[in-house]
């Protein structure tokens, strides 16, 4: 039998790349166009890396030596290449702080950190494999870019931007799980990433649902799908300079944030928007303080933590109600 | 830190010419430190001494202007290295007079701000790797030059100084050269009586260095085994300068307890008038 043309199977869509494989294609393909462009990692890469199979003399495994490897790309960067690292969130924001303090920070090198396994997407590999308070160790450093994209459209951008830029850069990212891109006009014309992604802006709900990150953006997006009229922005960006922007942008439309994020509560960006928008109410959707000590999966860790979508559906609420029983009071 | 174009060169003079005029440089630098010490807020002195020559040795290679980039790793001498960059020709303004004043980039631990100086150490260990980030970059580019990171010996208990160690010699950057000043003191007393490290060059040839062992205060030593166009090695070279804490001043030379040292002008000019 010949098939017709209405016949012929749909040309498939290729399934997304994951933050990490995404970061590796993606500055394999500037790297192509940017010999300046080197790429460390620390045993941690994966074997067929595709930069070590397509510019093998600009790509370093330096074995498990973090701190050796940021500072190394320090040296790098002063002499005018764009050092890109990558190692496990833990290990590049705990171990090689210090390291991160004094180069990203204090001499502004252009190294980019790119750091998978934030949050608990180690999952079942335990404590030592989470990484729950990078976002707070990072925004403390001036002069730091900070990015959580979501999905692989945005991790190509934000790479795309720090090759551009050529300033410091920490970029976090899951394991291995893949979500599909927001809609984006420009990710074709190469434009830049607006540090706020509105998915959703309705005006019938004061509350707005902030999305940090994959898992973040993952639950936001479930969440919105049960609760009718709520308004959901993205954030791409979460380094204080951009946060401020991104604040002056959230408050000029909501006033009811429900900040949703694979992070501590402490030092995460519910707690920055909150001081960055006195007038408004921020509440955060983030993990507690306990440590997991169980396995599970990435979704089962993440709800020993709290993080889920009842707490989300919860947090909503009481940002709904609680705003009526103060109206209702006053 | 970086060899400004200006300079002074010595290409054209002998050996022992150069050796001599590197010899009046650190009489000139010890005084220098000297008069930091005599400052308000003190320096640490005995390793400022220790290191002087190394780092005069030092900056006479990148001199070369072959793209040598020389890191003070052990930080803490910060009024060695600014004493040294200002004889050297690379500081366009005496140091000793603005050392530790609030509008002044001469901190206690250099960083960026000051001229002839490109990465911030004092936090040790990590003078190492960045060197060794350096002579990588060269090597990446084709280019010649050392990355020299200086080192004192109580720094290499520093678990950032083996990593470095560990991945130099694993991609056989030949280019890049690890000079230990030896001076056997540490803030708190004697290395051998706090964390020893027996077996030194041992130790680093196990690494798969080259080592080499010298006396940190022989001029003509350092500038022969620093000279070498080392482009083609492919061992990471590690330099055993043995030092003395305070060399120079008779007062305090040999003693650990001159780790830190703050002292009024009187015995400062008193000191400097023993330098020879």
């Amino acid at each position: 039998m010949t098939a017709t043309a209405q016949e012929a199977p749909a040309p498939e869509t290729p399934a997304p790349l994951p933050g990490r494989d995404a970061y590796r294609a993606e500055l394999t393909r500037l790297a192509a166009k940017d010999t300046a462009v080197v790429c460390l990692e620390a045993d941690l890469g994966g074997k067929g890396h595709p930069f070590q199979a397509a510019h093998p003399d600009r790509f370093f495994n330096l074995g498990i030596a973090e701190g050796a490897m940021v500072d190394m790309a320090t040296g790098l960067a002063a002499s005018g290449y764009k050092p890109f690292v990558s190692t496990f969130a833990p290990f590049a924001v705990l171990r090689a702080a210090e390291s991160l303090k004094l180069t990203l920070g204090y001499l502004a090198a252009g190294v980019t950190v790119v750091a998978p396994y934030a949050g608990v997407s180690g999952a079942w590999f335990g404590t030592t494999h989470h990484c729950l308070e990078d976002l707070a160790v990072m925004r403390s450093i001036p002069g730091v870019t900070i990015a959580a994209p979501y999905g692989e459209a945005e991790m190509r951008a934000v790479v795309r931007a720090a090759v551009r830029s050529g300033e410091p850069h920490y970029i976090r990212t899951g394991r291995n799980a893949a979500y599909v891109s927001l809609p984006w006009d420009g990710e074709q014309d190469g434009a830049e990433l607006p540090p706020v992604r509105w998915e959703s802006r309705s005006g019938n709900d004061d509350v707005c649902l902030v999305s940090v990150g994959e898992e973040g953006t993952r639950l936001a997006l479930a969440a919105r799908q049960a609760l009718h009229g709520v308004s959901h922005a993205h954030l791409v960006y979460v380094d204080h300079e951009n946060l401020a922007r991104s604040a002056v942008e959230l408050g000029a439309y909501h006033r009811k944030f429900v900040v949703i994020e694979e992070h501590r509560a402490q030092g995460g960006t519910a707690e920055a928007l909150a001081l960055l928008l006195p007038a408004h109410e921020v509440t955060g959707v983030a993990a507690d303080r306990s440590w997991p000590a169980q396995g599970g999966d990435h979704e089962e860790v993440m709800a020993s933590l709290g993080i889920d979508l009842p707490a989300v559906f919860g947090a909503v609420h009481r940002a709904r109600t609680a705003g009526r029983a103060l109206a209702t009071a006053v | 830190m970086t060899v400004l174009l200006d300079a002074p060169a010595e290409t054209q003079a002998t050996g022992d010419e150069v050796v001599a005029a590197l010899a009046a440089r650190a009489v000139e630098a010890r005084r220098l430190v000297v008069d930091m010490a005599a400052s308000p807020r003190g320096c640490h002195l005995g390793g400022s001494l220790s290191v002087l020559d190394i780092l005069i040795a030092a900056l006479h290679r990148a001199s070369a202007g072959d793209g040598t980039e020389v890191v003070l790793s052990k930080g803490h001498a910060a009024a060695g290295l600014y004493a040294a960059l200002y004889v050297s020709g690379i500081l366009p303004e005496n140091p000793a007079p603005l050392y530790g004043r609030a509008d002044q980039p001469y901190t206690g631990h250099p960083g960026p701000k000051v001229p002839g100086v490109r990465f911030p150490t004092g936090s040790l260990g990590h003078g190492v790797p960045y060197a060794a980030g350096w002579a990588l970059a060269r090597r990446l580019g084709g280019h010649g030059g050392l990355g020299i990171a200086v080192a004192g010996d109580g720094e290499l208990q520093e678990g950032l100084v083996w990593e470095t160690a560990q991945v130099a010699a694993a991609q056989g950057l030949g280019n890049f050269v690890l000079v230990v000043d030896r001076n056997g003191g540490q803030n708190d007393g004697y290395v051998e009586d706090i964390s020893p490290l027996p077996r030194l060059a041992e130790r680093f040839e196990a690494f798969g260095f080259e080592t080499v062992h010298t006396d940190g205060h022989d001029l003509a030593a350092l500038i022969a085994i620093l000279a070498g166009d080392r482009t083609a090695e492919r061992r990471p070279l590690a330099v055993i300068a043995d030092t003395v804490k305070g060399k120079g001043v008779p007062a305090v030379q040999g003693k650990a307890g001159c780790h830190y040292v703050t002292i009024d002008a009187t015995r400062a000019a008193k000191w400097k008038r023993a330098i020879r």
